[in-house]
């Protein structure tokens, strides 16, 4: 029992609260409750076209196919739409992690006015506040004033902005981490604040940047109201192609479903990579603001 | 929270500090604060992009046009509604499971691996798997039921359940984020505190309720917080699976306010009901910051 139980009598005295049978059923009915949508999710797409509009549901698919796959490429654009996502998500980490880090160190490091720094604060507080569709209209009308319907810098200028308090917040973390004497001793040897910035202390903080960088990927290749509001056809990301399965072509759940693989399986993989970071960033986000 | 360090301060580096900041402030700009003002702005006025008019400037009849639409006013509704359960239930359920996982073993360790997966899958990803699982006839949760006896529902297609089946999703995607927030707090517990406790004969329901919620509520009211703005909010989930229907019956304010600006093109309407919902919104995070102060102030 040993993978079970701990060997700390206090923890067990804590998770054991409801008794330990409820404790084992409630477990086994949450492992179940999150992983079986995705067995789901995984065996449709790979299902030929009987056993996925097959009632009863088939559970257990007889053969396997990648039929779903090559209509989704070749019906529903699907490397177009992995291509926009692509560009879109990877895109506004560059921007969102270059300009974030920058402003974090000149907050942290830099000779700004500390009503600066307040009212930085202050905005991420209002930020987190509003959802994103309360600016949708006039951001509609600018973008298309722009000329910047329908194109994936529209998206990157978007999503970066949405993703700037987190990062800043998570980056003036990391800089504070860094020993103020590393800040002093280059300053004597006569580094300005843009050599220290880009060859001293940004170098420190790496694997903290790969780690926001990572969390600013996911949400804007989750998002999707700027998308749907945005694209028209060029610049359609995933998100926004798999919604269209809908509400448009009826219910093909083949390619829906291998669509929907196509979506989640860089943001698993990614949190695989990332593992812990990811939950301390995650929280951070939440709580720190 | 922003504590900057004791610089000695050049003139280089000032300007360069400045320059740090720019990018930053260019796409905020660009991205939030004209978009703000303007948005503020055009509430005042009549305008609608498909006419060709020029917009007239109407005071705040915006604003109070919108309590004499039935429509709003059952999206508010439904909101309020799909807010205070599901954040309750997320609750619920986030602390029985935060604490239930409280251990450090593997078990515990990998089963909070997998509950990141809900939270950070796309709501569009998670809402198209849902709509396949919950379909009338030929969804798995369906048969499932008649399986063991009960009638097949109609989660999506009827009016009085739809709005049980959004607040169903958003639970499985948000309750393991409740989770994994308590946990960690739930986790920071001295282990003495706990000892002590259980020396002194206290049940583990005890231990629950006099010690660990109290500690963890500074954390538990800002979790709540987070998710309870984050549930007026929903839009993603709500398009893909119902589209507001059927009827208005899972009509919430953020599809609302789509509707009004971007498919209508209502422009200064819709924009009225955007900034009454940021006013709203600042007005239910103070209130709950200080419920939370005051809550530290008593932990001391």
């Amino acid at each position: 029992m040993g993978w079970f139980m701990s060997k700390r009598r206090s923890d067990n005295y804590l998770s054991n609260f409801l008794g330990v049978p409820t404790r084992i059923i409630v477990l086994i009915l949450l492992f179940i409750a999150i992983l079986f949508p995705f067995y789901w999710l995984v065996t449709n797409a790979f299902k030929i076209e009987r056993e996925y509009f097959a009632d009863p549901p088939v559970v257990f698919p007889s053969q396997i196919t990648f039929q779903n796959f090559i209509d989704a490429v070749k019906k529903y654009e699907l490397f177009k739409g992995l291509k926009n996502s692509l560009l879109i998500a990877s895109g506004t980490t560059v921007v969102t992690v270059f300009a974030g880090s920058m402003a974090a160190y000149a907050l942290i490091n830099g000779s700004l006015p500390r009503k600066l720094k307040n009212v930085f604060a202050g905005w991420f507080l209002v930020q987190k506040m509003y959802p994103a569709v309360v600016v949708a209209v006039p951001v509609f009308y600018i973008i298309r004033t722009l000329g910047l319907m329908d194109s994936v810098l529209a998206l990157i200028i978007m999503n970066a902005s949405f993703n700037l308090p987190l990062v800043i917040l998570l980056m003036i973390g990391f800089y504070q981490e860094v020993p103020y004497e590393v800040e002093e001793q280059s300053m004597l040897d006569g580094c300005s604040l843009l050599q220290r910035y880009f060859y001293i202390t940004t170098p420190m903080v790496k694997p903290g940047l790969v780690a926001t960088g990572m969390l600013t990927f996911v949400y804007s290749w989750n998002e999707f109201l700027y998308a749907v509001i945005l694209t028209v056809n060029r610049a359609k990301p995933l998100t926004v192609t798999i919604a269209g399965f809908i509400t448009d072509k009826g219910l093909i759940w083949g390619p829906m479903a291998a669509m929907g693989c196509t979506v989640v399986f860089p943001v698993l993989l990614i949190m695989w990579l990332m593992q812990k970071n990811f939950i301390s960033g995650i929280s951070a986000g939440a709580l720190k603001g | 929270m922003l504590i900057s360090r004791h610089v000695i301060q050049t003139k280089t580096d000032k300007i360069h500090s400045w320059l740090f900041i720019l990018p930053v402030f260019v796409i905020l700009l660009i991205a939030a604060f004209i978009p703000l003002g303007y948005g503020l702005g055009l509430s005042f006025y009549r305008y609608k992009l498909n006419l060709q008019q020029s917009p007239v400037f109407v005071g705040f009849q915006n604003y109070t046009g919108m309590f004499k639409d039935e429509l709003f006013i059952k999206s508010l509704k439904n909101n309020i509604f799909f807010a205070v359960l599901s954040v309750s239930i997320e609750l619920v359920f986030g602390i029985i499971i935060a604490m239930m996982l409280s251990d450090d073993n593997t078990l515990s360790r990998l089963l909070i691996t997998f509950l990141m997966v809900p939270m950070i899958i796309a709501p569009v990803a998670s809402g198209t798997l849902w709509r396949m699982m919950l379909d009338r006839t030929y969804g798995i949760v369906n048969y499932l039921l008649e399986l063991i006896g009960l009638p097949a529902v109609s989660w999506l297609g009827d009016y009085r359940i739809a709005i049980y089946t959004i607040i169903l999703v958003d639970c499985w995607q948000f309750t393991p984020f409740v989770a994994i927030l308590v946990l960690s707090s739930i986790k920071a517990i001295q282990k003495d505190i706990i000892d002590a406790a259980r020396v002194d004969g206290a049940s583990p329901w005890k231990v629950f309720m006099r010690v660990v919620l109290p500690i963890t509520s500074p954390v538990i009211i800002i979790v709540a917080m987070i998710r309870f703005i984050d549930a007026f909010k929903v839009f993603d989930t709500i398009f893909v699976m119902t589209q507001g229907g059927p009827g208005s019956a899972t009509e919430m304010l953020p599809t609302y306010i789509y509707r009004q600006g971007i498919k209508f093109l209502r422009v200064g309407y819709s924009s009225a009901t955007a900034i009454l919902f940021i006013t709203s919104m600042s007005i239910i995070a103070w209130a709950f910051i200080r419920l939370r102060t005051r809550q530290l102030k008593r932990l001391g």
